[in-house]
């Protein structure tokens, strides 16, 4: 009786130990998720809209916003340059990207991967839809030109047209 | 009798001198007092985010768009006389007019604006429009902050001639 106690308490240590120690393990602190995001190069025409359109001061143009835009219509990148003067500078169209593909690094690589299909996958689709919670409301609408600009760069082929339509609706 | 009570008045106590957001408590004490000489009224604290207070929870009246419109990026007062017409999604109209103090306001229960809203700035014959919408805080000085900055284009002015237009802020 004592002999299987001690063989069962026994188990029951090394369990806990190897338990722990998987438990207590640390990520590997050189590993990394390799993001794919979509052509940089077609950023730049969805970049005009969502600058204008989302990156005022008040929305996504501010340190307070998980997806951050810097540009000409809102908050500047390097000190000196304000808001609403010198143009949109290749830095902040980087930052810009950076923020917008980084926010779902993991689902970003999957739609690009799949070509822009199912683009609702991402937040930023969602959001932009408003079909998840958004304090801006629904900033596009499936299909309209908007919406175009936004999931043709995500498929990989930026809607040059679409994106000059959005940057003048209301 | 007196202890029986005790509990409850501690927890109104509590309640009444504490607010369940300190990031709006910290926004309120970060304007500061009253400038001298100026009572509470519409044409004090010009230049601030009025809507931090005029929210309907801290000072009445509560507020859907509010501001100060100056006669020059430097001006230490606001300019009278302004028209500021406001444009919201739904494709509503308003239009208020600065007081003595630069300040303008709309009342949050006669206007509450569907977002994003577009402003246009009247002084004279010549209408200025921001260039850019207002996505969703009524406060004019929540982004227009002076000195221009990096996230800041500075104070809304209008100004008698092109040729005063300095460079930054909000002609």
């Amino acid at each position: 009786m004592n002999g299987r106690f001690a063989m069962n308490r026994g188990f029951a240590l090394a369990l806990l130990a190897a338990t722990l120690a998987v438990a207590c393990s640390t990520p590997d602190p050189t590993a990394q998720t390799p993001v794919v995001g979509p052509d940089r190069a077609g950023f730049g025409p969805v970049h005009a809209f969502v600058d204008h359109r989302c990156g005022s001061l008040d929305c996504h143009g501010t340190r307070y916003r998980n997806m951050r835009l810097w540009g000409h219509d809102g908050m500047r990148l390097a000190v000196g340059d304000i808001p609403g003067v010198s143009p949109t500078t290749s830095a902040e169209l980087d930052a810009s990207y950076t923020s917008i593909v980084e926010l779902e690094p993991e689902i970003m690589s999957a739609v690009v991967a799949d070509h822009g299909a199912n683009p609702e996958r991402l937040t930023l689709v969602r959001k932009a839809r408003g079909t998840e919670q958004h304090v801006g409301g629904a900033v596009v609408v499936a299909g309209d030109a908007r919406d175009r600009c936004i999931v043709s760069w995500l498929a990989g082929t930026t809607d040059t047209t679409a994106c000059a339509e959005a940057l003048v609706l209301p | 009798m007196v202890s029986s009570r005790l509990p409850a008045v501690v927890v109104a106590a509590a309640v009444a001198a504490c607010s369940l957001d300190p990031v709006h408590d910290d926004a309120v004490r970060d304007l500061g007092g009253e400038a001298p000489g100026v009572r509470p009224g519409p044409t004090h604290r010009a230049g601030q985010p009025c809507l931090v207070c005029h929210d309907g929870s801290t000072a009445q009246p509560a507020m859907s768009v509010a501001g100060t419109i100056y006669g020059a990026p430097d001006s230490p007062a606001g300019l009278a006389g302004v028209g500021v017409t406001l444009a919201d999604a739904s494709g509503a109209i308003r239009t208020a007019v600065t007081n003595a103090a630069g300040n303008f306001y709309v009342e949050d229960s006669s206007w509450r604006p569907v977002f994003p809203l577009r402003v246009v700035v009247n002084y004279g014959a010549i209408p200025a429009p921001m260039s850019t919408i207002i996505g969703r805080d009524g406060s004019c000085a929540a982004c227009h902050v002076d000195p221009p900055s990096r996230i800041s284009p500075g104070r809304v002015y209008v100004a008698p001639s092109a040729s005063l237009l300095p460079e930054a802020g909000s002609p």
